[in-house]
Protein backbone atom coordinates (compact mmCIF):
# COMPACT_ATOMS: atom_id res chain seq x y z
CA UNK A 1 0.00 0.00 0.00
CA UNK A 2 2.76 2.38 1.03
CA UNK A 3 4.73 1.44 -2.05
CA UNK A 4 1.78 2.03 -4.30
CA UNK A 5 1.11 5.45 -2.86
CA UNK A 6 4.78 6.30 -3.44
CA UNK A 7 4.48 5.23 -7.02
CA UNK A 8 1.35 7.30 -7.47
CA UNK A 9 2.96 10.35 -5.92
CA UNK A 10 6.03 9.89 -8.09
CA UNK A 11 3.92 9.67 -11.21
CA UNK A 12 2.00 12.76 -10.21
CA UNK A 13 5.19 14.71 -9.69
CA UNK A 14 6.54 13.49 -13.01
CA UNK A 15 3.40 14.71 -14.68
CA UNK A 16 3.89 18.16 -13.19
CA UNK A 17 7.47 18.30 -14.44
CA UNK A 18 6.46 17.65 -18.03
CA UNK A 19 7.85 20.47 -20.13
CA UNK A 20 5.36 22.15 -22.38
CA UNK A 21 5.83 20.99 -25.93
CA UNK A 22 7.67 23.76 -27.69
CA UNK A 23 8.03 23.83 -31.41
CA UNK A 24 11.44 25.27 -32.05
CA UNK A 25 10.92 25.42 -35.77
CA UNK A 26 11.72 28.05 -38.35
CA UNK A 27 8.53 30.17 -38.55
CA UNK A 28 8.29 30.74 -42.30
CA UNK A 29 8.97 27.14 -43.36
CA UNK A 30 6.10 24.64 -43.52
CA UNK A 31 6.55 21.49 -41.46
CA UNK A 32 5.24 17.95 -41.77
CA UNK A 33 2.71 16.64 -39.22
CA UNK A 34 4.68 14.72 -36.58
CA UNK A 35 3.74 11.39 -34.97
CA UNK A 36 2.92 11.35 -31.25
CA UNK A 37 6.15 11.46 -29.24
CA UNK A 38 8.09 11.48 -32.49
CA UNK A 39 7.77 7.69 -32.75
CA UNK A 40 6.62 5.95 -35.91
CA UNK A 41 5.17 2.42 -36.08
CA UNK A 42 4.60 -0.39 -33.61
CA UNK A 43 7.01 -1.99 -31.13
CA UNK A 44 7.25 -5.03 -33.37
CA UNK A 45 8.45 -3.28 -36.54
CA UNK A 46 11.69 -4.58 -37.98
CA UNK A 47 14.57 -2.10 -38.21
CA UNK A 48 15.41 -1.15 -41.76
CA UNK A 49 18.89 0.35 -41.78
CA UNK A 50 19.61 2.91 -44.50
CA UNK A 51 21.53 1.61 -47.50
CA UNK A 52 25.29 1.55 -47.02
CA UNK A 53 26.78 4.46 -48.94
CA UNK A 54 30.43 5.38 -48.56
CA UNK A 55 29.79 8.78 -50.14
CA UNK A 56 27.66 9.59 -47.08
CA UNK A 57 30.01 7.85 -44.68
CA UNK A 58 33.75 7.41 -44.54
CA UNK A 59 34.54 9.11 -47.88
CA UNK A 60 32.50 12.14 -46.86
CA UNK A 61 34.35 12.29 -43.54
CA UNK A 62 37.73 11.95 -45.27
CA UNK A 63 36.84 14.66 -47.78
CA UNK A 64 35.69 16.98 -45.01
CA UNK A 65 38.97 16.42 -43.12
CA UNK A 66 41.07 16.82 -46.27
CA UNK A 67 39.51 20.25 -46.89
CA UNK A 68 39.97 21.24 -43.23
CA UNK A 69 43.63 20.13 -43.19
CA UNK A 70 44.27 21.96 -46.48
CA UNK A 71 42.77 25.13 -44.99
CA UNK A 72 45.52 25.35 -42.34
CA UNK A 73 48.50 26.17 -44.64
CA UNK A 74 46.31 28.01 -47.16
CA UNK A 75 45.16 30.41 -44.45
CA UNK A 76 48.57 30.64 -42.78
CA UNK A 77 50.29 31.77 -46.02
CA UNK A 78 48.36 35.08 -46.44
CA UNK A 79 48.58 35.71 -42.67
CA UNK A 80 52.37 35.27 -42.77
CA UNK A 81 52.74 37.22 -46.02
CA UNK A 82 50.71 40.13 -44.67
CA UNK A 83 48.01 40.06 -47.34
CA UNK A 84 49.88 39.94 -50.65
CA UNK A 85 49.97 36.42 -52.08
CA UNK A 86 50.20 34.88 -55.54
CA UNK A 87 47.09 34.31 -57.63
CA UNK A 88 47.67 30.54 -57.40
CA UNK A 89 47.72 30.60 -53.59
CA UNK A 90 44.66 32.85 -53.54
CA UNK A 91 42.75 30.64 -56.01
CA UNK A 92 43.57 27.54 -53.97
CA UNK A 93 42.50 29.27 -50.78
CA UNK A 94 39.22 30.50 -52.33
CA UNK A 95 38.35 27.12 -53.87
CA UNK A 96 39.13 25.04 -50.80
CA UNK A 97 37.34 27.58 -48.63
CA UNK A 98 34.26 27.33 -50.86
CA UNK A 99 34.25 23.54 -50.42
CA UNK A 100 34.81 23.90 -46.67
CA UNK A 101 31.96 26.39 -46.27
CA UNK A 102 29.68 24.34 -48.56
CA UNK A 103 30.17 21.20 -46.46
CA UNK A 104 29.75 23.16 -43.24
CA UNK A 105 26.49 24.76 -44.39
CA UNK A 106 25.28 21.36 -45.59
CA UNK A 107 25.80 19.97 -42.07
CA UNK A 108 23.81 22.89 -40.66
CA UNK A 109 20.93 22.25 -43.08
CA UNK A 110 20.94 18.55 -42.16
CA UNK A 111 20.79 19.49 -38.45
CA UNK A 112 18.43 22.47 -38.44
CA UNK A 113 16.22 21.91 -41.52
CA UNK A 114 15.90 18.10 -41.34
CA UNK A 115 13.80 16.29 -43.96
CA UNK A 116 11.99 14.48 -41.11
CA UNK A 117 10.43 17.77 -39.95
CA UNK A 118 10.53 20.05 -43.01
CA UNK A 119 10.00 17.55 -45.83
CA UNK A 120 10.72 19.13 -49.20
CA UNK A 121 11.98 22.37 -47.64
CA UNK A 122 15.09 20.43 -46.67
CA UNK A 123 15.76 19.74 -50.34
CA UNK A 124 14.99 23.33 -51.32
CA UNK A 125 17.51 24.56 -48.75
CA UNK A 126 20.11 22.22 -50.23
CA UNK A 127 19.34 23.44 -53.78
CA UNK A 128 19.59 27.05 -52.63
CA UNK A 129 22.98 26.36 -51.04
CA UNK A 130 24.20 24.71 -54.23
CA UNK A 131 22.90 27.58 -56.37
CA UNK A 132 24.59 30.10 -54.09
CA UNK A 133 27.82 28.10 -54.28
CA UNK A 134 27.70 28.19 -58.10
CA UNK A 135 27.38 32.00 -57.99
CA UNK A 136 30.16 32.04 -55.41
CA UNK A 137 32.42 29.96 -57.69
CA UNK A 138 31.70 32.40 -60.53
CA UNK A 139 32.56 35.30 -58.23
CA UNK A 140 35.82 33.60 -57.24
CA UNK A 141 36.68 33.12 -60.93
CA UNK A 142 36.06 36.83 -61.53
CA UNK A 143 38.11 37.80 -58.48
CA UNK A 144 41.05 35.61 -59.45
CA UNK A 145 41.13 36.52 -63.15
CA UNK A 146 40.36 40.26 -63.08
CA UNK A 147 40.86 41.40 -59.50
CA UNK A 148 43.32 40.79 -56.68
CA UNK A 149 41.55 37.73 -55.32
CA UNK A 150 39.57 37.36 -52.10
CA UNK A 151 42.57 38.31 -49.99
CA UNK A 152 42.77 41.45 -52.14
CA UNK A 153 39.15 42.32 -51.32
CA UNK A 154 39.65 41.49 -47.65
CA UNK A 155 42.79 43.58 -47.24
CA UNK A 156 41.25 46.55 -49.10
CA UNK A 157 38.16 46.47 -46.89
CA UNK A 158 40.25 45.85 -43.77
CA UNK A 159 42.35 48.95 -44.32
CA UNK A 160 39.59 51.08 -45.90
CA UNK A 161 39.52 53.44 -42.92
CA UNK A 162 43.26 54.11 -43.35
CA UNK A 163 42.97 54.71 -47.11
CA UNK A 164 42.89 58.49 -46.97
CA UNK A 165 46.54 58.78 -45.87
CA UNK A 166 47.68 56.09 -48.28
CA UNK A 167 45.99 57.64 -51.29
CA UNK A 168 47.95 60.84 -50.72
CA UNK A 169 51.18 58.88 -50.89
CA UNK A 170 50.15 57.27 -54.20
CA UNK B 1 -3.79 -1.00 -19.24
CA UNK B 2 -0.62 -2.86 -18.42
CA UNK B 3 -2.46 -6.12 -18.76
CA UNK B 4 -3.93 -5.04 -22.07
CA UNK B 5 -0.64 -3.94 -23.51
CA UNK B 6 1.94 -6.50 -22.83
CA UNK B 7 1.00 -9.41 -20.69
CA UNK B 8 -1.39 -11.21 -23.03
CA UNK B 9 -0.26 -14.76 -22.68
CA UNK B 10 3.38 -13.96 -23.04
CA UNK B 11 4.47 -16.30 -20.25
CA UNK B 12 2.60 -19.29 -21.55
CA UNK B 13 4.80 -22.26 -22.20
CA UNK B 14 7.59 -20.93 -20.02
CA UNK B 15 5.94 -21.33 -16.64
CA UNK B 16 3.73 -24.16 -15.49
CA UNK B 17 -0.01 -23.57 -16.10
CA UNK B 18 -0.83 -23.95 -12.42
CA UNK B 19 1.52 -21.06 -11.61
CA UNK B 20 -0.12 -18.93 -14.30
CA UNK B 21 -3.54 -19.72 -12.93
CA UNK B 22 -2.52 -18.84 -9.37
CA UNK B 23 -0.74 -15.67 -10.46
CA UNK B 24 -3.60 -14.46 -12.63
CA UNK B 25 -6.06 -15.16 -9.80
CA UNK B 26 -4.00 -13.04 -7.43
CA UNK B 27 -3.36 -10.32 -10.02
CA UNK B 28 -7.02 -10.29 -10.96
CA UNK B 29 -8.02 -9.80 -7.36
CA UNK B 30 -5.48 -7.13 -6.79
CA UNK B 31 -5.73 -4.96 -9.92
CA UNK B 32 -8.60 -5.86 -12.13
CA UNK B 33 -11.35 -8.30 -11.56
CA UNK B 34 -12.51 -8.16 -15.18
CA UNK B 35 -10.11 -9.35 -17.88
CA UNK B 36 -10.60 -7.25 -21.05
CA UNK B 37 -10.40 -8.77 -24.47
CA UNK B 38 -8.56 -6.51 -26.85
CA UNK B 39 -7.17 -6.40 -30.35
CA UNK B 40 -3.80 -5.33 -31.71
CA UNK B 41 -5.35 -2.18 -33.23
CA UNK B 42 -6.84 -1.14 -29.90
CA UNK B 43 -3.55 -1.74 -28.11
CA UNK B 44 -1.79 0.33 -30.73
CA UNK B 45 -4.25 3.17 -30.26
CA UNK B 46 -3.50 3.19 -26.53
CA UNK B 47 0.23 3.09 -27.25
CA UNK B 48 0.02 6.05 -29.65
CA UNK B 49 -2.05 8.03 -27.12
CA UNK B 50 0.53 7.21 -24.44
CA UNK B 51 3.37 8.34 -26.69
CA UNK B 52 1.68 11.73 -26.95
CA UNK B 53 1.80 12.03 -23.15
CA UNK B 54 5.49 11.35 -22.82
CA UNK B 55 7.65 14.20 -21.54
CA UNK B 56 9.65 16.11 -24.10
CA UNK B 57 13.40 15.76 -23.80
CA UNK B 58 14.90 18.88 -22.23
CA UNK B 59 16.57 21.54 -24.34
CA UNK B 60 20.10 22.92 -24.08
CA UNK B 61 19.30 25.26 -21.18
CA UNK B 62 19.10 22.29 -18.78
CA UNK B 63 22.80 21.49 -19.16
CA UNK B 64 25.48 23.06 -17.02
CA UNK B 65 27.56 25.51 -19.04
CA UNK B 66 30.89 23.80 -19.67
CA UNK B 67 33.88 24.55 -21.87
CA UNK B 68 33.28 21.37 -23.87
CA UNK B 69 29.93 22.10 -25.41
CA UNK B 70 30.17 25.88 -25.27
CA UNK B 71 33.27 25.88 -27.50
CA UNK B 72 31.64 23.29 -29.76
CA UNK B 73 28.61 25.56 -30.29
CA UNK B 74 30.87 28.57 -30.72
CA UNK B 75 32.84 26.70 -33.39
CA UNK B 76 29.75 26.23 -35.52
CA UNK B 77 28.38 29.74 -34.90
CA UNK B 78 31.69 31.40 -35.81
CA UNK B 79 32.02 29.13 -38.85
CA UNK B 80 28.55 30.03 -40.10
CA UNK B 81 29.09 33.77 -39.61
CA UNK B 82 32.52 33.75 -41.31
CA UNK B 83 31.13 31.53 -44.08
CA UNK B 84 28.20 33.92 -44.59
CA UNK B 85 30.65 36.78 -45.01
CA UNK B 86 32.61 34.77 -47.57
CA UNK B 87 29.41 33.86 -49.42
CA UNK B 88 28.14 37.45 -49.32
CA UNK B 89 31.26 38.82 -51.01
CA UNK B 90 31.84 36.03 -53.55
CA UNK B 91 28.13 35.69 -54.49
CA UNK B 92 27.94 39.47 -54.95
CA UNK B 93 30.87 39.26 -57.39
CA UNK B 94 29.29 36.22 -59.10
CA UNK B 95 25.93 37.91 -59.63
CA UNK B 96 27.63 41.12 -60.73
CA UNK B 97 29.59 39.15 -63.33
CA UNK B 98 26.47 37.33 -64.54
CA UNK B 99 24.34 40.46 -64.93
CA UNK B 100 27.11 42.92 -65.75
CA UNK B 101 26.61 45.15 -62.69
CA UNK B 102 30.22 46.29 -62.71
CA UNK B 103 31.21 45.45 -59.13
CA UNK B 104 34.94 45.45 -58.47
CA UNK B 105 37.27 45.60 -55.49
CA UNK B 106 37.80 49.33 -55.88
CA UNK B 107 34.16 50.46 -55.89
CA UNK B 108 33.30 47.92 -53.18
CA UNK B 109 36.02 49.49 -51.05
CA UNK B 110 34.76 53.00 -51.84
CA UNK B 111 31.20 52.02 -50.97
CA UNK B 112 32.39 50.48 -47.71
CA UNK B 113 34.46 53.53 -46.85
CA UNK B 114 31.67 56.01 -47.57
CA UNK B 115 28.57 54.20 -46.33
CA UNK B 116 29.72 52.11 -43.39
CA UNK B 117 30.07 54.16 -40.19
CA UNK B 118 33.09 53.69 -37.95
CA UNK B 119 31.23 51.75 -35.25
CA UNK B 120 29.90 49.25 -37.82
CA UNK B 121 33.35 48.96 -39.37
CA UNK B 122 34.91 48.19 -35.97
CA UNK B 123 32.10 45.74 -35.12
CA UNK B 124 32.53 43.91 -38.41
CA UNK B 125 36.32 43.83 -38.11
CA UNK B 126 36.24 42.80 -34.44
CA UNK B 127 33.76 40.03 -35.20
CA UNK B 128 35.78 38.83 -38.18
CA UNK B 129 39.12 39.00 -36.32
CA UNK B 130 38.10 37.21 -33.11
CA UNK B 131 35.76 34.76 -34.82
CA UNK B 132 38.42 33.86 -37.36
CA UNK B 133 41.10 33.47 -34.69
CA UNK B 134 38.78 31.21 -32.70
CA UNK B 135 37.58 29.12 -35.64
CA UNK B 136 41.14 28.70 -36.91
CA UNK B 137 42.50 27.66 -33.50
CA UNK B 138 39.57 25.47 -32.61
CA UNK B 139 39.67 23.91 -36.08
CA UNK B 140 43.23 22.80 -35.40
CA UNK B 141 42.03 21.50 -32.02
CA UNK B 142 39.43 19.43 -33.85
CA UNK B 143 42.08 18.08 -36.22
CA UNK B 144 44.23 17.09 -33.21
CA UNK B 145 41.23 15.21 -31.83
CA UNK B 146 40.79 13.50 -35.20
CA UNK B 147 44.23 11.96 -34.77
CA UNK B 148 43.03 10.50 -31.46
CA UNK B 149 45.03 12.82 -29.19
CA UNK B 150 43.82 15.02 -26.29
CA UNK B 151 40.54 13.14 -26.09
CA UNK B 152 40.31 13.10 -22.28
CA UNK B 153 38.30 15.59 -20.22
CA UNK B 154 41.62 17.03 -19.07
CA UNK B 155 42.89 17.27 -22.66
CA UNK B 156 39.65 18.84 -23.89
CA UNK B 157 39.73 21.50 -21.18
CA UNK B 158 43.44 22.16 -21.56
CA UNK B 159 43.29 22.60 -25.33
CA UNK B 160 40.10 24.65 -24.94
CA UNK B 161 41.82 27.14 -22.66
CA UNK B 162 44.81 27.32 -25.01
CA UNK B 163 42.46 28.08 -27.92
CA UNK B 164 40.70 30.81 -25.95
CA UNK B 165 44.01 32.41 -24.99
CA UNK B 166 45.25 32.29 -28.59
CA UNK B 167 41.92 33.75 -29.75
CA UNK B 168 42.36 36.72 -27.42
CA UNK B 169 45.93 37.35 -28.61
CA UNK B 170 45.48 36.46 -32.28
CA UNK B 171 42.14 38.25 -32.63
CA UNK B 172 43.56 41.44 -31.13
CA UNK B 173 46.62 41.24 -33.38
CA UNK B 174 44.40 40.80 -36.46
CA UNK B 175 42.06 43.60 -35.49
CA UNK B 176 44.87 46.18 -35.40
CA UNK B 177 46.74 44.78 -38.38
Amino acid sequence: MLQRSFVKEGLARRALQCTARRNLTIPFLSTLPQKAGGVVGTPNDAYHPPAVDKMHGSYHWDFERALAVAMVPLVTIPLAAGGSISTVADSLLASVLLGHVYIGFQSCIIDYIPARVYGKNHNYAMYLLTLGSVFSALGIYKLETEENGIIGVLSRLWTADRESQESKKD
Amino acid sequence: MLLQLGLNGCYRGVVRPSVIARASRTLGKRFNSQAVKTTFEKEHEILVAQRGNRPVSPHLTIYQPQLTWYLSSLHRITGVILGSGFFAVTIAFGISTLFGLGLNTENLKNYYKEKVPAWADWTAKGTAAYFFAFHFGNGIRHLIWDTGKELTIKGVNRTGIVVLALTAIGGTALLFK
